[in-house]
């Protein structure tokens, strides 16, 4: 079998990650690349289930025997579990991206911004607090520096969303302030924020949304009046 | 305050007071001398030190140390006393009935002052949590609570005018915007001076309090 694997235009953005090292070009694949693709998607989602209900970074015999592969089938597309940390890592800040796209951006009503901007983090903190405490845990010990770059550039990712749902507020202020308020709005809205709200103050989901929702709006500028009546 | 240390509170007399013999007072010096190699080691390298390390530095045998200290995890509770007593010493309630300008800038130098200092531990600590004692998860807690008491303290004429629900919500986002971590960020990864990261806290906070009330 064969297929033509088309440019990133249009390619979900997970199935990217998991080619984007090895593909930046058309190029044509046989069944048993998608094959072995495929196996190590299913590597990637086992790690990443038994992350999510041990809390804790699991050993290759665990994931092996998720996934219903050897061990060895792991280490031959995964040189060792940084290595799948990194692309597991990848996959997940992929499907973060897809499963929440920026929504009501260009809805004036401030209210519908917020609620729609903290409860699309929310998920996101929901499903990637396990991923992500792992990824702190390991990135000081990570020579290549693969994993202390995606912290950075999921925090980048944060800040630029709060951008682009509260441009209307943060267009009213100098630089140096809009600066100021982005950096306290990412420290607000951190996973662990989250979590700590979930964990050890046991709010639900819409309670700490709430929190969000409240402290955020008393940090934002006055939306403009030319915008608020558009 | 010296009794949420274990290091501190050990030193009291058991017996008669001011009787205390010679070799108790050794071993309490020694406890806090590996107590201290332990947290110098973890603001240099920022990690958990090994029994080794700690020995070398301190100038004893990794055996003295596990006369002292069980494991390591009893030595890092240890430490963690240590610092919790040592934070609030340092970092006791001033200003209290200043105006609120001067409530916020004394609340957050306080705080960024703290974090400057404890960050390190502070991550040696929270690393693995899931695999540390409960009593260890348990002096976790506690320094939270005593930051959010801390933020109760200082604003209590702004939070006064809250209703309760109203208050943890502020509380909680306050927590959250001064966690040490969000300290860590500003000064490691966006690379604000210790004045910057305060002027960020001090906008925040001012931003997340309702008006004081006309009579504080």
């Amino acid at each position: 079998m064969v297929v033509l694997v088309e440019s990133p235009v249009g390619v979900s953005p997970v199935k990217f990650a998991l080619s984007a090292t090895s593909h930046s070009t058309p190029t044509r694949i046989d069944g048993r690349r998608l094959r072995s693709e495929r196996t190590k998607q299913l590597i990637i989602e086992a790690f990443l289930a038994l992350l999510r209900e041990h809390q804790e970074m699991p050993t290759a015999v665990q994931i092996a025997e998720r996934a219903g592969y050897s061990v060895r089938s792991i280490f031959e597309r995964f040189p060792d579990l940084n290595a799948l940390r990194v692309a597991a890592t990848d996959y997940s800040l992929a499907q973060a991206l897809a499963l929440a796209p920026p929504r009501n951006a260009e809805v004036a009503d401030r209210q519908t911004r917020l609620r729609s901007q903290v409860e699309t983090r929310a998920h996101t903190c929901e499903r990637g607090v396990a991923l992500w405490r792992v990824l702190l845990r390991f990135a000081d010990q990570d020579d290549t520096g693969q994993l202390k770059a995606r912290v950075a550039r999921s925090r980048d990712t944060t800040i630029k969303r709060l951008e682009l749902m509260y441009r209307q507020e943060l267009s009213t202020m100098a630089a140096d302030d809009r600066q100021q308020l982005l950096i306290a709005l990412e420290a607000l809205t951190d996973i662990e924020s989250w979590a700590r709200m979930r964990e050890l103050h046991a709010l639900s989901f819409e309670e700490a949304c709430d929190v969000w929702v409240h402290a955020i709006d008393r940090l934002l500028p006055p939306t403009p009046a030319a915008q608020s009546a558009a | 305050m010296a009794d949420n240390s274990t290091v501190e509170s050990t030193a009291a007399p058991e017996r008669k007071p001011g009787k205390a013999d010679g070799r108790r007072l050794r071993s309490e010096r020694t406890r806090r001398l590996i107590v201290e190699a332990y947290m110098a080691l973890v603001r240099e390298n920022r990690q958990m030190p090994t029994a080794v390390q700690i020995a070398e530095r301190a100038g004893y045998s990794v055996r003295s140390i596990f006369e002292r200290f069980p494991d390591l995890d009893a030595l890092r509770l240890a430490a963690t006393d240590y610092a919790i007593a040592e934070g609030r010493a340092q970092g006791g309630l001033r200003d209290l009935d200043a105006d609120r300008a001067t409530r916020v800038k004394s609340q957050v130098e306080t705080r960024g002052q703290g974090c400057e200092r404890w960050l390190p531990l502070w991550r040696v600590l929270s690393a693995n949590l899931s695999e540390s004692s409960e009593e260890l998860r348990e002096r976790i807690r506690l320094v939270r609570q005593l930051v959010t008491m801390r933020l109760e303290f200082m604003f209590k004429p702004e939070l006064s005018t809250l209703s309760e629900g109203e208050r943890r919500k502020t509380l909680l986002a306050l927590e959250a915007i001064t966690d040490y971590e969000s300290w860590g960020r500003m000064r490691e990864l966006h690379g604000l001076s210790f004045e910057q990261a305060c002027a960020v806290w001090i906008s925040a906070i001012d931003g997340l309090l309702p008006p004081t009330p006309a009579s504080s």
